[in-house]
């Protein structure tokens, strides 16, 4: 694969409800993108965008996002899946030599939509919708119960993980004030609410407005923009049925054959020694060990090792807030920031080759990966 | 979106949503499966190839993307393969807690590869284990669609 | 960077209907997946490595479809990436498909479109692209009074009556013109065996007879509504050459966004002020013909697929595609230059003014030219076709998708 690199990045700071205009948010995160990699609009040749037309409420929601999003007279298009599957079609249309600086953004505004509620939408219309017992709560329910019986852990080490993921979430000056938790204990989640048991509501992430941009150029364009060029240098992309019952839902799947493609074009070889920092969109953090593991950071059932390395999730994940349509866009700038070493507050020091996910579905049913690697 | 255009020409607008009702057609295999229901019997569909049963039933096997569109006919029995207790109401318009408790299984019934997302009944949240044998219970009326599965129960209690 | 030529080998269809009532959604799609693999010679449904979906989201009310359609898809373990644009979807996943090729990171890959808008609600979903955007009125100091004058303007049928008046405005072109085009597509339409509106023996005077749905649109002149799916395979050229009997080479791309079209009366600042104008149209084609180093479309070019729900959008986009000039079509559509033995044929398979799946549309454009230069159309144009392009419209008349296509490739100068 060639070389492609972020060169520039823009992440607004999430809040329960920002009150802003989604084009206002937009807005500032486009500009902000472009001001970070000292461009200007008219260096753009083509935008990617991710957005949900049921999370934004509106049909063919893209094609009002038009201006603020940067794409007037570009070529433009849209993923309706996760902000990291927007960047794997600004990947190929820079890939393809077409283009020389694609602008990817991903955003949502949970706080005007029930995300909850319409989940239900996503699953089976001839059978699942009507029967009306899946969302995020029961799946993540059922996956934590797979993942606690398969390797003979409890409650308690889940609530290990979130406590790390909240604790982190404290450093990182891009979480929600929500999910800032310097004095959390594991009693603390144990004894929060249950959302759907055993999953407890300090471990499943809160929901927040938010927009995140970014910029990808070739090698040749990147050097010239940017002293700190953070490249692309694996990626990998899966995708599992969808039917839970056909799933070993203690693992992914989908997220081992996405690994394992991106480390197999970055040249990895050995992950667990190798990846410094791994930004994982997991939706719980009983996800986030199942992915840390299918991502080969742990062998399967001792993930739990890792927060005791800190290198998973520093900025505290998805728990640090969680913005539907750009979590997984977050998740990238989150690691790009690491290996620029200007991760405020919770740089991993010496970090230079991290991976970042993003997924969509019930139980990370399609995962993506980036390798990303700083330097030359 | 609510507008609300008032005396003064101001315009407020509310947050909310376009309430829509939508239809789908169930298609070749779930038709079938419906009319089974109106039966009180599950109608599953095999693989053409490596002879997976579904149940609910489809009309490709992933795996093999061949044609699974032989009907079987399946007990009304099966096992617990997953499941989780949840107080919330699943799909209202805002989440909401309910304050009952309300399970869902995944539930595989014997002879199917497959498993289903249905409620378990008529069993205390604390009694129940992975692997458990239940026996479906039908709803008291039986119109041939989702509800005509009430749940599913313990055999022989628990 | 990659150096890959992109190539389609195969397309597929469903049969399509005002309602497919026999087939869920993804049973449906999975009838032209197989359609597609059917067609695709040597090609089995373990070598596709990249499978994209898209189609317009709120109209059948299910979120990201693609997710449980998987196993239908032959997606199960493999990537599969969902894209949409509104009515361009279509235009935007065969775009997409491109891509995954020229990238060089895929080298066997699905694309499929559909829609079933006999589940769900149309109108609903429609509503809420004009509605939805109401909010921003009052702080662009828009007099409340005004807003239900602007309500009117909502759905497809209220962008493209203002459309066509534009056109007829600018052109002179009369109701019977548009009447013309009608008559031309459904007639092609009939004998093309997967469309919806099969109407072998219409006449101009049949359709001025039906009564106005919003002037100077007849009913007899709309689009239906179907039920549909097509499924297109992309491969490289080396590939193709072992698999196809013609490679489709596809040798220019273009999806240019303008600024959305809020049609009606002035609505501070923002929006088309002429919506048959159509800059992205122009740019997008332009951008296309630049990468497939074609310099004369109306020369270079032997068969065009555009997107017209309506027939005035039929007479203005073979101008703004460049293979009229500008306010010409209409005397082209009299004298016959655009019939199936024409000189340029356009929309020969029916057009989307015969069959309009919506998430499909704008991928059967390209589809079925690409089966024109195969020379396997339900519809084939008696000449031999070389050079082809595909064009769609999307969003509020903003979103453009242009395909050129040829049976030879284009190296690129990268």
């Amino acid at each position: 694969m060639d070389k492609v690199a972020i060169v520039g990045f823009y992440q607004v700071k999430p809040g329960l409800d920002l009150m802003m205009s989604p084009y206002e948010m937009l807005f500032e995160a486009t500009r902000g993108a472009l001001d970070h990699a000292g461009l200007k609009r008219d260096d753009l040749s083509t935008v990617i965008g991710c957005n949900n037309d049921y999370y934004d409420g509106k049909t063919i929601s893209n094609c009002f996002k038009v201006e603020a999003g940067g794409a007037y007279m570009k070529d433009e298009s849209k993923v309706e899946m996760d902000g990291a599957h927007a960047v794997m079609y600004g990947l190929m249309r820079i890939l393809s030599g077409n283009h020389k600086l694609a602008m990817v953004y991903g955003i949502s505004a949970p706080s005007c939509f029930p995300y909850e509620s319409v989940r239900i939408l996503e699953t089976d219309p001839t059978f699942d919708r009507p029967i009306n017992l899946l969302n995020g709560y029961t799946a993540g329910g059922m996956q934590m119960r797979a993942y606690l019986n398969a390797f003979g852990l409890s409650e308690e080490d889940i609530a290990k993980v979130a406590v790390y993921n909240l604790k982190n979430a404290a450093k990182n000056p891009l979480a929600i004030p929500e999910a800032q938790k310097t004095n959390i204990t594991v009693d603390e989640v144990l004894n929060s609410e249950m959302l759907s048991a055993p999953l407890k509501k300090l471990m499943y992430p809160i929901l927040c407005d938010g927009v995140t941009a970014l910029i990808l150029a070739p090698e040749r364009q990147a050097r010239k923009i940017t002293d700190k060029p953070v490249w692309i240098t694996g990626v990998g992309h899966f995708n599992d049925t969808y039917y839970l019952g056909d799933r070993d839902l203690s693992s992914c799947s989908s997220m081992e054959k996405a690994a394992e493609k991106a480390y197999k074009i970055a040249g990895i070889n050995n992950p667990k020694s190798e990846i410094n920092v791994a930004e994982l969109f997991g939706h719980t953090a009983c996800e986030d060990l199942i992915l840390a593991e299918a991502a080969g950071l742990a062998d399967k059932g001792k993930g739990l090792s890792l927060i005791d390395t800190g290198k998973l999730n520093p900025s505290g994940g998805t728990m640090a807030g969680y913005t539907p349509a750009a979590n997984g866009l977050t998740r990238i700038v989150e690691a790009v920031k690491q290996i620029r070493g200007e991760a405020e507050g919770h740089q991993i020091s010496g970090a230079n080759k991290a991976i970042a996910s993003g997924q969509v579905g019930f139980c990370a049913q399609n995962n993506i990966v980036y390798v990303l690697e700083g330097g030359e | 979106m609510t507008l609300n255009i008032d005396e003064e020409q101001d315009v407020s607008v509310t947050k909310g949503m376009i309430r829509a009702e939508f239809n789908f057609w169930v298609g070749i295999v779930m038709d079938k499966f419906y009319d089974g229901l109106q039966e009180k019997k599950f109608i599953g569909t095999k693989c053409s190839k490596c002879g997976k049963v579904f149940l609910p039933p489809r009309n490709r096997c992933g795996d093999c993307f061949a044609k699974a569109e032989d009907f079987i006919d399946l007990p009304e029995t099966g096992i617990l393969k997953n499941f989780t207790v949840t107080t919330y109401k699943i799909s209202e318009r805002k989440t909401r807690n309910v304050k009952k408790d309300q399970i869902v299984g995944l539930v595989q019934i014997d002879g199917a590869d497959s498993a289903m997302v249905v409620p378990v009944i008529n069993i205390n949240p604390e009694d129940l284990k992975i692997g458990m044998k239940l026996k479906v219970v039908w709803a008291k009326n039986i119109k041939g669609d989702p509800n005509d599965i009430a749940g599913f129960e313990p055999i022989g209690g628990v | 960077m990659a150096n890959v030529q992109p190539a389609v080998i195969s397309a597929g269809f469903c049969e399509h209907a005002s309602k497919r009532s026999d087939v869920n959604m993804a049973e449906l799609v999975n009838e032209a997946v197989e359609d597609c693999l059917n067609k695709a010679g040597s090609v089995e449904w373990k070598d596709i490595d990249y499978v994209i979906n898209g189609n317009m989201p709120a109209f059948e009310g299910a979120n990201m479809p693609e997710l449980w359609m998987t196993d239908h898809m032959a997606a199960k373990n493999k990537p599969l990436l969902r894209v949409t644009t509104g009515g361009t979807t279509g235009g935007s996943v065969f775009v997409s498909g491109y891509y995954a090729v020229a990238s060089g990171l895929y080298d066997m890959v699905l694309a499929v479109a559909f829609e079933q808008q006999s589940c769900g609600n149309t109108t609903v979903g429609l509503a809420s692209v004009a509605l939805g955007e109401l909010s921003i009125y009052p702080s662009l100091g828009y007099e409340a009074t005004r807003l239900r004058r602007n309500m009117g303007a909502g759905a497809a049928i209220g962008v493209a009556s203002y459309q066509a008046m534009n056109y007829m405005r600018r052109s002179k072109a009369t109701e019977e013109d548009l009447a013309r085009v009608v008559v031309q597509n459904r007639r092609n339409a009939a004998k093309n065996w997967w469309t919806h509106l099969k109407m072998p023996t219409i006449t101009i005077e049949d359709v001025l007879d039906t009564p106005y749905i919003s002037y100077p649109l007849r009913f007899g002149m709309v689009c239906p509504a179907s039920d549909g799916a097509c499924a297109v395979l992309f491969t490289t050229e080396e590939k193709a050459k072992q698999i196809a009997d013609v490679p489709v080479y596809i040798n220019g791309v273009g999806s240019y966004a303008n600024e959305p079209a809020i049609i009606g009366v002035d609505c501070g600042g923002a929006g088309q002020t002429d919506p048959c104008e159509q800059l992205g149209a122009v740019k997008s084609a332009e951008l296309a013909y630049s990468q497939a180093g074609i310099s004369f479309p109306n020369k270079e070019i032997d068969y065009a697929e555009v997107y017209s729900p309506f027939p005035n959008q039929e007479l203005q986009w073979v101008e703004r595609v460049g293979l009229f000039e500008p306010n010409s079509a209409p005397e082209a559509y009299l004298n016959g230059v655009t019939a199936l033995n024409g000189e340029m044929p356009v929309n020969c398979s029916g057009g989307v003014n015969s069959t309009n799946a919506i998430g499909a549309s704008a991928m059967e454009r390209p589809a079925e030219s690409a089966l024109q230069i195969m020379g396997k159309a339900g519809n084939q144009v008696p000449k031999t076709v070389h050079t082809a392009l595909g064009h769609g419209w999307g969003g509020a008349i903003n979103l453009i998708s242009h395909v050129v296509m040829a049976d030879e490739p284009q190296r690129k100068f990268k």
